[in-house]
């Protein structure tokens, strides 16, 4: 005692000062400290707690966990820690900010510790801090996250994944096809005479038409596992898993033909005066070094040459002589 | 040396059956659906033979809860999960209640709780079989690797024991499993010893 009071502080002003509940109970569970601060978050002055039960200071009932936690800890002597996120508001302790109307009850994070009084009394320390406000950070840093990841992995004229996901994505997928020795289809998608659509119309009425065409596209995929992404300017790649090359074939078609359907006037494309697609698509099961997008890159220029407005369809695996056909 | 005879280590087992049970109903209060531990196995080992294969531990992360306890013997107690198991209970356990599910500071602290309620109900059963008390540190929480687990097991060569206790946790169904290990001097062991020969005394 003689300790305490040669010091130049008075202990009670600094555990009313403290920014966290400070609560001490006895055995029989009768409150023997009531600080400040949990008088201000309870609104219970320390006067109408003092030497009460502490179960029956508060007008709320407390939590059963709280209270088996504190019945073990005045019976085996063993500190207790009750997290915030499996009790949330074990006592009913108010933020301050909270109104009449809607009080906004506190998350709390507790320790109870067993201490003994200077009387060699059995007793509990019960710390209480607010963890309202880690809560509420975490949640907007998780929620700018999630924004800031999207965004990273997303086009921002089209809305369609962008190149940067795209690698990333195709890199895992031929891996995994790779692995499990499943087939993966690629297809390369260019607009046709883009350039002088732009030249004609002007790059927003351009950009227009890459959103409607990323759309068409987007529009006819329907399973978790397929992807498309803007690979450059007027160019789109998509990925699809476990496709037979036939359905692929028709897959690669019906792309052209939903493209073709937005019926896009391009008077400077002749002869349809319209906006078009060239699709290339390869299909295989990758193996060794075999390059899905170098052989769909080959397809989409071979559709180029053959006209335009059309697909060509490569399997990975094919001769020399099956290409220049 | 190792002076535990096969008697005393199913008594230890019983033991922390009984600190099992009850952490189980503790858990099973928070999560209001069934939890049920079991402490499969126990052993005691110098700690220099300690490695990767006692403690099934492979090349993930690790999540341990630490408490140091003193009384009668002294010994800190570490529970391992690996860190996704972890965080699969903390998960299972947070349920419906909080849609925290996320939130890395609030596992940990889950995490501790845990480990707490574990470690106090194997440490209150000691104290109710053996007739002691015993003093605890609050609990702390680590993320480590298995090569850090196992470098902090064996350092401290003031505690050449480990008692090893292979838990299995099962939370709805859903079962996973970890270690609780004691590491403990050789006075500490010779002590939890003698109060387990004077509990087979008692009960034979």
């Amino acid at each position: 005692m003689s300790e305490i009071t040669a010091k130049p502080f008075d202990m009670n002003d600094i555990f009313n000062t403290l920014n966290l509940g400070v609560c001490v109970v006895n055995a029989n569970g009768k409150v023997l400290l009531w600080n400040d601060w949990i008088a201000k978050h309870s609104h219970i002055k320390e006067a109408d707690a003092l030497n009460r039960p502490l179960d029956q200071v508060f007008p709320e009932p407390v939590s059963p966990a709280f209270l088996s936690a504190l019945k073990n800890t005045l019976t085996y002597r063993l500190p207790v820690v009750l997290s915030t996120a499996l009790h949330r508001t074990p006592l009913p302790l108010y933020n301050v900010f909270g109104t009449d109307q809607q009080p906004d009850r506190m998350y709390q994070s507790i320790t109870i510790t067993p201490i003994q009084s200077q009387l060699d009394e059995s007793c509990c320390l019960i710390q209480v801090t607010d963890s309202s406000t880690s809560i509420k950070r975490e949640k907007m840093l998780r929620s700018h996250s999630e924004i800031l990841k999207k965004e990273a992995t997303t086009d921002g004229l089209t809305d369609i994944c962008n190149r940067r996901f795209f690698d990333a994505h195709y890199e895992m997928t031929v891996a995994d096809a790779k692995r499990q020795k499943h087939p993966l289809s690629i297809f390369m998608v260019d607009i046709d005479f883009f350039k002088s659509y732009n030249d004609y119309y002007g790059h927003i009425a351009g950009d227009d038409v890459i959103k409607q065409v990323a759309a068409a596209l987007k529009s006819q995929l329907s399973r978790a596992t397929d992807i498309v992404a803007r690979y450059g300017g007027e160019e789109f790649v998509l990925v699809m898993p476990h496709l037979p090359q036939e359905i692929a074939c028709q897959f690669a078609e019906k792309l052209r033909s939903a493209v073709f359907n937005l019926a896009i006037p391009h008077i400077k494309s002749q002869p349809l005066k319209q906006v078009t697609i060239s699709v290339g698509a390869c299909t295989g099961i990758p193996e060794n070094d075999d390059n899905l997008l170098n052989k769909a890159d080959t397809a989409l220029y071979q559709a180029k040459l053959k006209g335009r407005n059309q697909c060509i369809s490569l399997p990975l695996c094919e001769t020399e002589e099956y290409l220049e056909q | 040396m190792n002076n535990l005879s096969a008697l005393h280590l199913d008594a230890l087992g019983e033991v922390f059956s009984i600190g099992a049970g009850r952490a189980a109903l503790s858990l099973s209060e928070i999560v209001g659906d069934e939890v049920s531990i079991s402490v499969p196995s126990v052993q005691v080992i110098n700690s220099k033979d300690i490695n990767s294969a006692t403690l099934s531990l492979n090349d993930g992360r690790f999540g341990a809860v630490t408490q140091h306890f003193s009384g009668p013997f002294n010994a800190e107690a570490v529970l391992l999960f690996t860190e996704d198991q972890a965080l699969k209970i903390v998960r299972d356990m947070m349920g419906s209640q909080m849609s925290l599910e996320e939130l890395a500071e609030f596992e940990h602290e889950a995490m501790c709780e845990l480990g707490n309620i574990i470690l106090n109900a194997c440490l209150s059963a000691m104290a109710d079989i053996f007739s002691f008390t015993l003093e605890s540190s609050l609990p702390s929480y680590t993320v480590a690797s298995a090569d850090e687990i196992l470098y902090r097991l064996k350092k401290n060569s003031n505690q050449p024991y480990v008692m090893v206790l292979h838990i299995d946790l099962a939370i709805e169904n859903r079962h996973t499993t970890g270690n609780l290990v004691f590491l403990l001097s050789s006075a500490s062991l010779t002590e939890l010893v003698t109060h387990v020969d004077q509990f087979l005394g008692k009960i034979s």
